[in-house]
């Protein structure tokens, strides 16, 4: 057990991170350690899946809002703002319930209307009407039409 | 519902449509694109998507290359059928059309799944078809007065 | 062609805002990941991820180049990250970075090796699983997310993590080794839920007690 305390904290390594000495003992010792193989396997079992979970989540959100948002405050004011340039994911980004609500997910036989001003022209006022029915589907505004998306897991 | 019973209650909806007087009867050009978006492989645009590129920029796809284009003259309550891979099928109706603005209804047999947009014209709807599998999805773009 | 961080760098600094606005772009995602990942409330992440574009975007003409742009940006949103969540970190007594016997004894459990099988990458659990990483990894405490995003997020080696968080490399393997014992403390429920009919497989697995090659 005094060897696995040694190890353990050697066990999930990736080549070159160990000494050539460091990674000999640990093979020698996993080679006569089921307990530590064990931990090995739990460990590379896992391994990765963090790293797949959180991009996972960041893909799935609209970044849509966030470069203009960013690019507002660098520029002190200069750049126009989310709502001044004019695209709805801009102006959902800077309206965070709003967005919230516009992504929520339409279940069946719901019907949503959401009215977006984009500006003061006659011709930039949408009326984006989302209407669905059967399963759930998720809609991101965007300036140049609605993209739907099917929800992860919903039908085959 | 079944999802034959889901397409006959399409085509009965679209035939009662078709049915109706209309003043809007005319057709309404669309061009129909179905894209193919992938998470893996070097990002990349299929250049014919150029003008998608701020509908599919949100979204978490890297490469992005279109897979099937249609033109239809769309008649309002009249469905154009969209085949894809695996015996799926997609329905593209118009619905309605108000000057520039037209509603499109988009029907996803498979799924049971029916979504109607309206849209002003010189916008384009991006409709998912097919659940993820292996990092990969299908797109639907449909442009009227393309 | 894509223009390299550099080169775009460099347009940033002569105050050409679209080549800024193409390094956030190019970014931002990861950048966010690596936050939500310490702060564990998305639109704090959020908010985490924009300042630090905005910090680095004050701090460009002081930018040298020694190291890579990405590896400055996680530098700057790791730090921004941890101070934003400084209130939690809060010594727990079962918080010590030292390993010792109890904790090798439970971390060779094999808690979720058996269950996931010789090839886990293809397994169906793993993809179960990974829809639960993000509850588990919310149980950890900060100090040991902290090190598991920068691991598996940004890739960072011992070394490279010792030095972003100024502590000895003996302390970030010893740290890591807790922070993965952790998860798979916290993961071992959502297995034992997802594949009960395996545990009685156990033994019979291991070939009545012969050993796997590695």
């Amino acid at each position: 057990m005094r060897e696995c305390v040694r190890f353990a904290p050697m066990i999930g390594a990736r080549v070159g991170e160990l000494t050539p000495g460091e990674a000999k003992a640990l093979a020698a010792h996993l080679a006569e350690c089921k307990g530590c193989r064990a931990t090995l396997a739990a460990f590379e079992a896992t391994d990765g899946l963090v790293a797949e979970s959180l991009l996972a989540r960041a893909n799935s959100r609209d970044f849509g809002p966030f470069v203009d948002e960013v690019m507002a405050r660098v520029s002190g004011g200069r750049e126009a703002s989310p709502a001044a340039r004019g695209g709805i994911l801009a102006w959902l980004g800077g309206h965070r319930r709003a967005a919230a609500a516009a992504l929520a997910p339409l279940v069946a036989a719901l019907a949503v209307l959401v009215y977006v001003r984009v500006g003061t022209g006659p011709r930039e006022i949408a009326l984006l009407e989302i209407d669905a029915e059967g399963e759930a589907v998720t809609v991101l505004q965007t300036v140049d039409g609605p993209v739907v998306l099917l929800s992860p897991g919903a039908g085959s | 519902m079944t999802r034959r019973s889901f397409a006959l209650a399409l085509a009965a909806a679209a035939t009662l449509l078709a049915a109706l007087p209309s003043a809007a009867s005319a057709e309404v050009p669309v061009l129909v694109r179905v894209i193919k978006g992938s998470r893996q492989g070097p990002p990349r645009l299929d250049p014919r998507l150029e003008d998608l590129k701020r509908q599919l920029s949100p979204l978490a796809y890297v490469r992005w290359e279109q897979a099937q284009e249609k033109r239809f003259d769309l008649v309002t309550g009249k469905p154009a059928f969209v085949d894809l891979a695996g015996g799926e099928v997609a329905g593209v109706t118009l619905q309605e059309r108000r000057g520039d603005t037209i509603t499109i209804e988009v029907a996803l047999v498979a799924r049971n799944t029916q979504t109607r947009l309206t849209v002003e014209k010189g916008q384009r709807i991006l409709h998912q078809l097919t659940a993820e599998k292996d990092g990969e999805s299908l797109f639907l773009a449909v442009m009227a007065w393309p | 062609m894509e223009a390299d961080d550099l080169s775009l760098v460099s347009r940033a600094r002569a105050g050409d805002s679209d080549a800024f606005r193409a390094l956030v772009v190019r970014y931002q995602r990861k950048v966010y990941a690596l936050a939500l990942g310490i702060v564990k409330d998305p639109d704090l992440a959020w908010d985490v991820a924009q300042e630090a574009f905005v910090r680095v975007h004050g701090s460009l003409r002081g930018f040298e180049g020694k190291a890579a742009f990405s590896t400055w940006l996680f530098r700057i949103a790791t730090h921004l990250a941890i101070d934003s969540v400084r209130r939690e970190r809060t010594s727990r007594k079962d918080d010590v970075d030292e390993v010792n016997e109890a904790h090798v004894a439970e971390a060779g459990e094999g808690i979720l090796s058996t269950p996931l099988g010789n090839d886990p990458r293809e397994n169906a659990l793993r993809r179960e699983l990974a829809g639960k990483i993000q509850e588990a990894l919310e149980t950890l405490p900060e100090k040991h997310r902290t090190i598991l995003v920068l691991r598996e997020v940004e890739g960072l080696s011992y070394e490279e993590l010792a030095e972003r968080l100024g502590i000895h490399k003996g302390t970030v393997m010893s740290r890591l080794f807790h922070a993965r014992k952790k998860m798979q403390a916290a993961l071992r429920e959502y297995a034992g839920d997802l594949v009960p009919a395996r545990e009685g497989e156990d033994q019979g697995s291991a070939g009545g007690g012969e050993e796997v090659e590695p």
